[in-house]
C-alpha cells in the first residue's frame, strides 16, 4: 500500500540533454498509472528515476511521504519488470524469483513458500527448475512478473513489458497484468508507447510529449476531451483527422463550401477569423444522402478490416488526407463518392498556434 | 553444367587448400616428425655416432630431478602469469566498461602493449628492473629494499611474470571488455533492485556470465605462458638464478642448443607437444559445447 508523488522533477543527462522538464504526478494507493507517449518522450527516464536507476536532477520524489531521492533502488521497496525481462540467465526460475528475498535475508522456508505461491498464481510451477533460456517469451514474461510479485513491494514499475511479445500473447498478458495488479491492489506505474495498451490498462493515463506532460486523467476522459491536439492525435485508432479551419463566433469555415455552425457556448466569444484546427475522429463522420451531407469524399484507398472498413481520401479543396470509418458490411470501390456528415457534437477544436483545446 | 570444366571437382578443393597444407606440412608436421624421431636417438655432440634407443631419453628425463624442477617452475610461472594477467585485465575492463567519455582513447592505450614484440617487452622490463641501472630497483632502494633478481630467485620469478603478464593483459582486457559489454545493463539493474550489493552483483551476476570468457582466456594464457615466453626469459633472467625460472621450453633450448643433448631435448619437445595438443582439445571441446545457461 503506497502512494508515489513526483514534485517538480527534472532530468538532465550528463550530455546536457534535458529529458524531463518539471514533472508533477500524484499516484494514489492501488492505482495503475500509465505513462504513454511516442518513443523518446521520456517515459523510461521518468520510471527509472522512480526506481532509483537514474539520478534525479531536480525536484522531490516521495514514496509514502518519505523523500526517496537519495535512496538506493533496493531501499525504495519497488519491483520492476523490464522490456527484455532481465532474468538472470544462469539461475533457474526458482532462483530468479528467490534472489530478491535471499538478499533481504528472508528465511529459506519462507522464501520457498512465497516463491511456490507466486508460481502457482502465475501457473509456472512446472517451470521452477528450468533456466530462462529454455522458456518461451510468454513464460519469461510470467517469470519476470513472478519476480516482481514475490517480494510484495510497495510499487510495481513496468517498462514496456509486453513489447517483445507477439500480438496475441500481448493481449493475453495485458489482461493478466491488469488482473494481478487489481488482485494485489498494488500501486503501479506502467510505461508504454502503445495507446491501446495504455487505454485498456490505465486507471489514469498520462500522455507525455518531449519531456512534458500533455494531459492526465482517466482514459475515456482523455479520449473524449483531449486537452491538446497532440493528445487528440495520439489516442485512438485509426487516428483523428485534423483539418485547418477558421472560426468566427460559432461558425467554422473549413473551405468556401464547407461551413459548420457549432453549438458550443464555451467557444471563445467574439472569435474573429481565428485560425483553428478541427479534430474529428474517423468514426464520427456518418454516411448520409447528398442533401444532408457536409461534404463528399472521393475514396482513394480502401482498407477492409472485417468489422469496419477504413476509407481514405482528400478533403475537398485541400491536400489533407482524411480517414473515414464505415461499417464493414458495405462494399466500396476506389473512386466511390461518399457523402459524409460531420457529427457536430464530436467536433474538437484546437487553437492552431498553441495546440490547446477550445470550447468544451 | 559442363563436365569438362578446367578443374574436375576432385582436384579443385585440394588445389585451393594447398598453400595452407604446404605451410602446415613444412613448418609443423615435418619438424614435429623430426622431433619425434630424434627423441628416440642418442647422438654425440659432434654427430659422429647415432644410436636408436627407443624410450631411453624419456626414462632418463622422468628420472631427472632437474626436469621435475622445471615442470614445477613452469606450473608456478604459468599459474602466476594467467592469474596476474587475468585479474588485472578484468579490473581494467570493469573500469573501462563504466567510462563514458574518452572510452576510445582509453581502450587504444590498453591495447598497445599487445603490439609490442615479446622480446622488446622483455628488454623494457629488463631495463626497468636492472639492479644496477633500473628505475624500479632505484626506487626500492629509497625504501631500503635491495632488489637483485640475479641472486634472488623469488625476485627473478617476479620479473618474468610481470614482463610476460603485462603483454597478455591487453589481450585479456579486450575479451573481458567484450564479455562485459555483452551483459545487458538491465540485468545489473534488476539485481540492484533485488537488493544485491555492488560486490554481490559482480560475483553473483556478472562473473558467472563472464565465466565462459574467463575459461577461454585461462587456456589461452596458459598456452601463452608455456610456449610463448621464451623471449621474455631469455632477455631477462636466462632461466636463472640457478634454475629458478627455467621453464620447460627454456630447458628444451638450453639442453638442445647449449648442452647439445639433441635426443633429450627432442624428448622434451615431444612431451610439450602432447601438452599443447591436450590443451587445444580441452579448449575446442568446451567452446564447441557452447555454454548452457
Ligand atoms: N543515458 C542517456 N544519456 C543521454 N540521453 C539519454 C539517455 N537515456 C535517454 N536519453 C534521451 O532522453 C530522452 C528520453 O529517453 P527515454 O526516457 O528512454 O524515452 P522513452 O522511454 O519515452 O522512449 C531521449 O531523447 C533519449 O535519447
Ligand atoms: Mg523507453
Amino acid at each position: 500500500m503506497a502512494t508515489v508523488s513526483l514534485k517538480n522533477i527534472n532530468k538532465t543527462y550528463a550530455n546536457g540533454h534535458q529529458a524531463i522538464e518539471n514533472l508533477n504526478l500524484d499516484i494514489t494507493d492501488g492505482e495503475m498509472l500509465v505513462l504513454v507517449g511516442p518513443s523518446g518522450c521520456g517515459k523510461s527516464t521518468s520510471l527509472r528515476m522512480v526506481a532509483g536507476l537514474e539520478t534525479i536532477s531536480g525536484g522531490d520524489l516521495y514514496i509514502d511521504d518519505v523523500r526517496v531521492n537519495n535512496l538506493e533502488p533496493s531501499e525504495r521497496d519497488i519491483a520492476m519488470v523490464f522490456q527484455n525481462y532481465a532474468l538472470y540467465p544462469h539461475m533457474s526460475v526458482y532462483q530468479n524469483m528467490a534472489y530478491g528475498l535471499k538478499n533481504r535475508k528472508v528465511p529459506k522456508d519462507e522464501i520457498q513458500k512465497k516463491v511456490e505461491k507466486a508460481a502457482e498464481i502465475l501457473e509456472i510451477t512446472n517451470l521452477l527448475h528450468n533456466k530462462p533460456g529454455q522458456l518461451s517469451g510468454g513464460q519469461r514474461q510470467r517469470v519476470a512478473m513472478g519476480r516482481a510479485i514475490v517480494r510484495n513491494p510497495k510499487v510495481f514499475l513496468f517498462d514496456e513489458p509486453l513489447s517483445n511479445l507477439d500480438a496475441k500473447l500481448r493481449v493475453q498478458m495485458r489482461i493478466e497484468i491488469k488482473r494481478l495488479q487489481q488482485e494485489f491492489a498494488t500501486t503501479a506505474i506502467y510505461v508504454t508507447h502503445d495507446q491501446v495498451e495504455a487505454m485498456t490498462l490505465a486507471d489514469r493515463l498520462v500522455v507525455m510529449n518531449e519531456g512534458n506532460v500533455e494531459q492526465v486523467g482517466p482514459p475515456i476522459e482523455l479520449y473524449e476531451k483531449p486537452a491538446t491536439q497532440f493528445v487528440a492525435g495520439f489516442l485512438g485508432s485509426p487516428a483523428m483527422n485534423f483539418l485547418d479551419a477558421s472560426l468566427n463566433g460559432n461558425r467554422l469555415t473549413l473551405s468556401p463550401d464547407v461551413v459548420l455552425d457549432l453549438n458550443d457556448p464555451n467557444l471563445p466569444t467574439g472569435a474573429h477569423d481565428l485560425e483553428v484546427v478541427l479534430g474529428i475522429r474517423p468514426e464520427h463522420m456518418e454516411a448520409c444522402d447528398e442533401a444532408g451531407a457536409d461534404f463528399t469524399l472521393s475514396v482513394d484507398m480502401i482498407e477492409p478490416l472485417g468489422a469496419d472498413t477504413l476509407l481514405y481520401g482528400y478533403f475537398p479543396g485541400t491536400d489533407t488526407l482524411i480517414t473515414s470509418e464505415q461499417p464493414g458490411k458495405q462494399q466500396f470501390k476506389r473512386g466511390h463518392r461518399l457523402a459524409l456528415r460531420i457529427d457536430r457534437e464530436r467536433c474538437h477544436l484546437f487553437d492552431k498556434a498553441t495546440g490547446k483545446r477550445l470550447g468544451s | 553444367m559442363h563436365d569438362n570444366a578446367v578443374f574436375s571437382h576432385k582436384v579443385l578443393p585440394y588445389f585451393l587448400i594447398a598453400p595452407q597444407l604446404i605451410i602446415t606440412l613444412v613448418f609443423f608436421i615435418w619438424p614435429a616428425g623430426q622431433a619425434l624421431y630424434q627423441s628416440f636417438l642418442i647422438e654425440d655432440a659432434f654427430g659422429f655416432s647415432v644410436e636408436f634407443v627407443w624410450f631411453e631419453n624419456f626414462i632418463y628425463l622422468l628420472e631427472d630431478p632437474e626436469y621435475w624442477n622445471s615442470v614445477r617452475v613452469t606450473f608456478v610461472f604459468s599459474a602466476l602469469v594467467a592469474l596476474v594477467g587475468m585479474i588485472l585485465a578484468l579490473l581494467l575492463a570493469a573500469m573501462a566498461d563504466r567510462v563514458v567519455k574518452g572510452a576510445g582513447a582509453y581502450k587504444t592505450l590498453l591495447i598497445w602493449p599487445y603490439a609490442v614484440a615479446p622480446v622488446v617487452a622483455a628488454v623494457l622490463w629488463w631495463l626497468m628492473f636492472n639492479p644496477s641501472m633500473g628505475v624500479l630497483p632505484f626506487w626500492m632502494d629509497l625504501f631500503g629494499y635491495d632488489w637483485n633478481h640475479y641472486v634472488n630467485s623469488g625476485e627473478a620469478m617476479t620479473v618474468v611474470v610481470i614482463a610476460s603478464a603485462w603483454k597478455q593483459i591487453s589481450y585479456n582486457f579486450l575479451f573481458f571488455l567484450a564479455g562485459l559489454q555483452a551483459i545487458p545493463r538491465s540485468l545489473i539493474e534488476a539485481a540492484a533492485i533485488d537488493g544485491a550489493s555492488p560486490f554481490k552483483r559482480f560475483w553473483q551476476i556478472v562473473f558467472p556470465l563472464l565465466s565462459p570468457t574467463a575459461f577461454f582466456l585461462l587456456v589461452v594464457n596458459i598456452v601463452y605462458a608455456f610456449f610463448e615466453t621464451f623471449g621474455v626469459i631469455h632477455a631477462t633472467t636466462l632461466g636463472g638464478p640457478g634454475s629458478s625460472t627455467k621453464t620447460l621450453v627454456y630447458k628444451v633450448y638450453e639442453d638442445g642448443f647449449v648442452g647439445l643433448d639433441l635426443g633429450g631435448s627432442a624428448a622434451q619437445s615431444v612431451i610439450l607437444m602432447i601438452i599443447v595438443i591436450t590443451l587445444t582439445v580441452v579448449q575446442f571441446r568446451y567452446v564447441e559445447k557452447k555454454v548452457q545457461y
